[in-house]
Parts: C-alpha cells; sequence; structure tokens
C-alpha cells in the first residue's frame, strides 16, 4: 500500500508539532534532570535559566516534570486509544459486513457497556490491582472502544452498500481490497479525529481518576494529576498550570493538523 | 408594463478566464425564458450570478435589475435581500430541499410567516393550507415528506417557493434525473406559475421542457449566446450549427439501428418475482438474454428497473422463479451505474481503480491504454479522482473498466439520464459500438420512451401503476415480439405540446416507502 507522501503545510506543521513533542517526552527526562529533587527554597519560581519552566509548590523542576509526566500521560493515553481503536474498528467492520446476529450481538455488547459509566469499569478494575497501571489503560479501552464501533459500524455500512463498491465486487475485486481502498480511506479522517478526541478525554479521564484515589497518584508526575495539583497556585504562579494545559493542546493541535482534509469540490 | 427581470452585459470570470460573456435578458410578467445548452455552457452560472451565490473563486460583472431595484453583478449582498421576496430559486430534487422531519404544512406556513410580506388578513396557517388544497394536497397536511410520493413532495417544494410571493422564479435543471410523468409533473406546475403571471428563467438541457415552457429561448455555447429567439422558431427551425447538433441529438431523431442477430444464450430467467420494502414490483417476469443483443427496460421511477437488473447479475437472489446463467464466466456480466462518480472509489485516481484492476486480472495495462484511446479518452484524465472528470468521460472510463473483462452482458442502469443530449448521445455510441464489436448483450434501462425505442424493439416494460396483477410485462422472449406501448397512454412529447397540458396530471404513483 504506497502512502501519499505529498503533504500540505498544515499537515507538515502538525507533523513537527507532534514530532518535537515526542521528542520532549521521549528524550526529556534524561536531559533535564531529576523531578523529585525539591528546592524547597525556590518555589514556585517564575522560568528562567535554572529552571526553564519555573518550579512548583514544593520547588521542583517544572520542565522535569513536564517531560515525565508527557511521556506517562500522552504514552498511557496513546496506548489506551489505540487498544480501545483497534477493537472497536475491527469489529464495527466486521458487523457491518456480515449483519445478521453477529451484528446484533455486537450492537447489544456495545449499548451495555455505553449503559454504564466508564468510571464504573476502571473503578472494579482497579479494585482487582490497586496502584497497578494496567487496569486504567485497560478500563479505558473497554469504555471507549466502543464509540469507534459505532461510528466505524455506520460509515462502513453506508459505504458497502454504495454502487462504487457493488461495482468492485462486480469487477472481482475481494473483501480485502473493498476494506482497503473503498472503507479505509473514507474512515480514515473520522478515525483521526476520534482518536485525537480520544487522547484528551483519556488523559482527563487519568486525571479524574487520580483526583478519586484510584488513578495515578503524586508524586508521580502526570499531566491531569498536574493540572490539579497546580490548580490552588493559579493566582500566584499562572505560568505553573499553563505548562501542562499547554503540552496537552499542542498535541491535539498536532493531531487535528495532521488530519487529511476533505477534498474541496 | 415595467420588466421584473432585466440583466444587462452580464460575465462571470475565474481569473483570467472568462467563463460567460454579454448576457442579456429582459423578463416581464407571465413571460418564460428558457436557456438551454451543453452542460458546461455556462447556464448555471447566469442563475447563480442573477441570485448572487456565485462561488467565491468567481467574479461577476454587469448589471442586473430586479424590480425597481439595480444592482451590480458583483454587488452580491444587494441581492440577498430579494430572495423569496422578490425572486425565488426552485430546488434541483425538490424531495432534498425539505426538511424531513417537519409536517409540509408546517414547512409552507413558514414561509408566509417570515418571507411573505403582504400576506393580508389570513393568518400563515390559512394561507399555507389553502395552497396545499389548491395543489390538489388536502389531507396530507400532517405527513412528513417521505409519507409522499415524488410528485406529491414535489408539489410542496413549489407551494413553499411560491409562498414567498416571489413573482420572478429561477428554475435551475428543474428535471434532471426525473422520469416522464414527474418530468410532466414539473412542468405542469412551471406552466401553471406562469398563467398565474410569474416570470420564468429555467435552465435545462431538455428540449421538450424548452419546447413545453415556450416563451423565447438563448442557446449558449462555451459561455456565448449563440442563438436566441422565440421557443417554436429556434427548436423547429435552427440558425446556428450548435442548435442544430442540438435539436439533432434528441433521442427522437436519432437514425434507428440496424437490427442485429443475437448469439447464443446468456441467460433465462423464469416467472421472476421481487418485492422491495414489503412492496411487489413484479412477478411473473420470463426473459431470456442472448449474446449480443440489446433489450431496453423501462417503466416509472420505483418500479424495479435497478433490482431487476440485480437479480440477472446475481447480486440479489429472486423471492420467487429462478434465473438460469448460462454464461460461465466469473466477471461476465457488468454494470454502469445512473451516477458514475458514485461508481468509483472516491478517494484514489482512477489511474489507481484501473491498475489495480489490471493487476487483478493479470491484464497488462497496455490494453487498458488501447481501450481508452478506443473509446476517446485521453490518458490525463486517468490522474484526477473520479469527482474531477466529467459524467460523460467518467462513463466510458467506467465502461472501458467494464470491457476489460471483456462482458458478455453490460446492464446499463440509466446510463446517460444524467448527461446533457450531445453527451447522451455520444455515450450510447460509443457503448454499441464496443458491444457490437464483443457480441455483448446490452440491457438499457431508461426512462426515455424514445431512447428505449430506439434502442430496441425489444422492450420490457415494468410498471407498478397500471396493472398491479400482472405487474411485469414482458413481451420479449426468444421470439422478439415487439411489445407496442400501452394504449391510451399518449406520448410525453405530445402531450406536452398541447395547450391543456396544464390540466392534465399525469396518473400519480402510489406513495412509496422507498425512494
Amino acid at each position: 500500500m504506497n502512502v501519499d507522501l505529498a503533504l500540505t503545510r498544515r499537515q507538515r506543521i502538525g507533523a513537527a508539532l507532534l514530532v518535537a513533542i515526542a521528542l520532549f517526552c521521549a528524550a526529556g527526562p534524561a536531559l533535564v534532570g531529576d523531578p523529585r529533587v525539591l528546592d524547597l527554597m525556590n518555589f514556585l519560581s517564575a522560568p528562567g535559566l535554572e529552571h526553564w519552566l519555573g518550579t512548583d509548590h514544593l520547588g521542583r523542576s517544572m520542565v522535569a516534570r513536564l517531560a515525565h509526566a508527557g511521556q506517562l500521560s500522552l504514552g498511557l493515553a496513546a496506548l489506551s486509544v489505540l487498544s480501545a481503536a483497534i477493537p472497536g474498528v475491527l469489529l464495527g467492520i466486521v458487523a457491518a459486513w456480515r449483519g445478521g446476529w453477529l451484528e446484533r450481538a455486537c450492537v447489544v455488547l456495545a449499548d451495555s457497556v455505553l449503559a454504564l459509566p466508564g468510571l464504573l469499569l476502571v473503578l472494579l478494575l482497579a479494585t482487582l490491582a490497586p496502584g497497578a497501571f494496567w487496569p486504567l489503560y485497560l478500563g479505558l479501552a473497554l469504555a471507549f472502544w466502543v464509540e469507534y464501533f459505532r461510528v466505524v459500524r455506520a460509515s462502513a455500512r453506508s459505504i458497502l452498500a454504495s454502487p462504487a463498491v457493488e461495482a468492485s465486487r462486480l469487477l472481482g475485486f475481494g473483501s480485502f481490497y473493498l476494506v482497503r481502498s473503498h472503507v479505509w480511506p473514507e474512515l480514515r479522517p473520522v478515525l483521526l479525529t476520534l482518536a485525537s478526541f480520544g487522547m484528551a478525554a483519556a488523559v482527563l479521564a487519568m486525571a479524574a481518576l487520580g483526583f478519586v484515589g484510584v488513578g495515578i497518584k503524586p508524586p508521580r508526575p502526570e499531566l491531569g494529576v498536574m493540572m490539579i495539583e497546580l490548580l490552588p497556585y493559579y493566582q500566584e504562579a499562572p505560568w505553573l498550570i499553563a505548562a501542562p494545559v499547554l503540552l496537552l493542546t499542542l498535541t491535539l493541535l498536532g493531531l487535528v493538523l495532521i488530519r487529511p482534509q476533505e477534498a474541496v469540490a | 408594463m415595467s420588466a421584473l427581470l432585466t440583466v444587462r452585459d452580464l460575465s462571470v470570470h475565474a481569473g483570467r478566464q472568462t467563463l460567460l460573456r454579454d448576457v442579456c435578458c429582459t423578463l416581464h410578467e407571465g413571460e418564460a425564458l428558457t436557456l438551454i445548452g451543453q452542460s458546461g455552457a455556462g447556464k448555471s452560472l447566469i442563475a447563480q450570478a442573477i441570485m448572487g451565490n456565485l462561488p467565491a473563486s468567481l467574479r461577476a460583472g454587469g448589471e442586473i435589475t430586479i424590480g425597481t431595484a439595480s444592482s451590480r453583478a458583483e454587488d452580491v449582498a444587494a441581492r440577498r435581500g430579494l430572495w423569496g421576496r422578490r425572486i425565488g430559486l426552485l430546488p434541483q430534487e425538490p424531495w432534498l430541499a425539505l426538511d424531513p422531519t417537519m409536517p409540509i404544512l408546517r414547512q409552507i406556513e413558514e414561509t408566509y410567516r417570515y418571507v411573505r410580506q403582504d400576506a393580508g388578513p389570513l393568518s400563515p396557517a390559512r394561507l399555507a393550507r389553502d395552497a396545499l388544497a389548491r395543489l390538489g394536497l388536502q389531507g396530507k397536511e400532517r405527513h412528513l415528506p417521505h409519507q409522499l410520493s415524488g410528485g406529491m413532495a414535489q408539489r410542496v417544494a413549489f407551494a413553499a417557493v411560491l409562498a414567498g410571493g416571489a413573482p420572478l422564479l429561477i428554475a435551475d435543471e428543474p428535471t434532471k434525473g426525473l422520469d416522464e410523468a414527474m418530468r410532466d409533473e414539473v412542468v405542469t406546475l412551471l406552466r401553471e406559475a406562469l398563467l398565474e403571471g410569474c416570470a420564468l428563467l429555467t435552465i435545462t438541457h431538455d428540449l421538450e421542457v424548452a419546447a413545453a415552457l415556450g416563451g423565447q429561448v438563448q442557446v449558449l455555447q462555451n459561455g456565448e449566446r449563440v442563438e436566441s429567439g422565440a421557443c417554436t422558431q429556434v427548436l423547429s427551425k435552427p440558425r446556428h450549427p450548435y442548435t442544430q447538433a442540438l435539436v439533432a441529438a434528441q433521442p427522437e431523431r436519432w437514425a434507428p439501428l440496424p437490427p442485429n442477430a443475437p448469439g447464443r444464450l446468456l441467460l433465462a430467467a423464469e416467472s421472476l418475482g421481487q418485492s422491495l420494502g414489503g412492496q411487489r414490483l413484479f412477478e411473473g417476469l420470463d426473459l431470456s438474454i442472448r449474446a449480443g443483443e440489446r433489450i431496453a427496460v423501462s417503466g416509472p421511477s420505483g418500479c424495479g428497473k435497478t433490482t431487476l437488473g440485480n437479480l440477472l447479475l446475481g447480486l440479489l437472489p429472486p423471492d420467487q422463479g429462478r434465473i438460469v446463467r448460462h454464461e460461465m464466466r466469473p466477471h461476465g456480466f457488468q454494470k454502469l451505474y445512473q451516477d458514475p462518480v458514485a461508481a468509483f472509489a472516491p478517494r484514489q485516481t482512477l489511474r489507481r481503480s484501473l491498475r489495480d484492476l489490471c493487476a487483478l486480472h493479470r491484464q497488462p495495462v497496455a490494453r487498458l491504454d488501447g481501450l481508452l484511446e478506443d473509446l476517446g479518452l485521453g490518458a490525463g484524465l486517468l490522474e484526477r479522482p473520479p469527482g474531477g472528470v466529467s459524467g460523460g468521460e467518467l462513463q466510458r472510463v467506467a465502461l472501458a473498466r467494464a470491457l476489460l473483462l471483456e462482458p458478455s452482458l453490460i446492464f446499463a442502469d440509466e446510463p446517460t439520464s444524467r448527461l446533457d443530449l450531445l453527451t447522451q448521445q455520444q455515450t450510447l455510441e460509443v457503448l454499441l459500438r464496443s458491444a457490437e464489436a464483443r457480441q455483448s448483450a446490452v440491457l438499457l434501462v431508461t426512462h426515455d420512451r424514445h431512447l428505449a425505442r430506439w434502442f430496441s424493439p425489444a422492450q420490457v416494460i415494468l410498471d407498478t401503476r397500471s396493472n398491479p396483477d400482472t405487474t411485469a410485462d414482458s413481451s420479449h422472449g426468444s421470439d422478439h415480439s415487439v411489445r407496442s406501448l400501452p394504449a391510451g397512454v399518449p406520448p410525453l412529447s405530445a402531450a406536452l405540446r398541447t395547450p391543456q397540458a396544464a390540466q392534465h396530471r399525469a396518473p400519480r404513483r402510489a406513495p412509496a416507502a422507498v425512494r
């Protein structure tokens, strides 16, 4: 499958942004020092040469914490988005293709997951293994796959019923080709949109879980936890809470920018 | 009497390119002006320029006067305030212009309430009720658009436009893709509007519609007016070669096809029956198709023409009866679609789609290039996505795609109903030539009676309206008897040209659940 490498200017900016964030999160922790070192004489300081993004309420270097938090949060968010998207997309396509009892079974399953609050699922898993990461990510994946399933099933159904697919069938193309050339190109932009908002939702969900004491707890740096921790210091040091918010916003911006544009008719 | 519309020196440019130049016209109360020409001639640009909704990349020049309000063509905002009240645009496919979730009475009522200015003492609801009653829709006030037949939905959309009280109506291709009965109905509505004193500017590529509306005609070619005058004069004695070509491109004027000798039996269907959405489409249909044979399939919209094709192609199992297929090659039956754009993967270039097809069937790409050349298509065309190619060219690409597999049967599902007359003629000629060279049978679905008659004496006429018991009329079999059209149905062109046509309404089809 040849990928169209000709990116638009927008897409190049988005890609550059994402690469920069990925580099910061991947290599950052090794370069910017230990996020656990307390400098209690020097708390809530403004960004400067020593601490590029200032220090938090305990005098810890914000840039070090941000790099670690980014790695953990964005990594976990990406993982949970992927593990929600892959089964969701596959089930959606299979359900639209096969129809019948298989489709009905998938729909019933999806609807019953939808009926449960996602938080409840995660809490349930978290009680099985307190403090571990895997219940978090598994719970998020279980709560989020439904939207991929529903969106993919709905659009795959209409695509598979289109004259273009009928023509391809008459011409002898097999199911793999139909999915690759007809279904996937239509789904890709929708999925990228879903995935970018899914990333944000996953980060915020982890923060919320941390808040109720199930998720990642301080002092481990995590974007959502940092936002909650730093909110009380908003008056004295607004740049502190701005840092994790900005990192998340830029990540989403990058994801939105790399999305292929709808062809303008 | 002052003019309702005066257009002076209207031109439309895209960058440095001139798409339309020196258009002038004047319309008074009760007058009709019809613009005709091939697609791409710039007809729709005139309507958009007058309304003031040209695409942002285009620039208009000239002067447009609607009623007493004069404005420069590029001053779009000046005319926007006139929409609905002074100038109305009739939607191309009316059922798409209706809100699917709102009862029809309320849809018309809201035009009276929010758009109409001189409504008088009666309440908008009362006015809307009267308007529906005048169109023969009393008792349907609370219906949603999907509960109406296509013809009724059309009348509702018309009522909604007329409710604004605009004395000037613009209809942009009001009959595109409609079957004869619905086309008749649209023309009747337009004529009624004329009789009530509206001025009507119609854009069409259908010369029969132009003839039925009468009045003045302007013929456009490549953005320029090549001929204008009274409708009867221009259509009966065209002076410009382009107009002559257009008139000659009407199917009833085509030279008859030489008869052809059918070969071996490809497919036999016995007492076929099918229902769709709880509605019986046809039953007891016998049909045999031989190699090289031409068969025309006709009937009103929704009568199961496409479904019949899908049964024969093996895309659907029949509810009743059986189909015996004597052609054993796996991809020997191919189909052409009404909307060729929808028949290609939308996000791939055509080259990519066709290359994949060559690879799948282990055909050399050179063979494809030869085919495209045969059909008069340049290779540069293939670098574009399907949406970037004109309808006629894309239909020929679709034909090339089918021919690559040497089909023994081509089911052509209204392949030219969205094309203008000249392109239609060209496309059908290419289709027939290619089919004849390969001894392929062609089943042509069409709602154009002249076209069906020209295409073949062997006709399958599906009609759910006239005789619900024997819903399928198949006269056709191995003996090739010619089926005459049902008695009592006047040929459309005659019905349209008589002055009584305004009173005559085509028989209405029962509300169909599925459009």
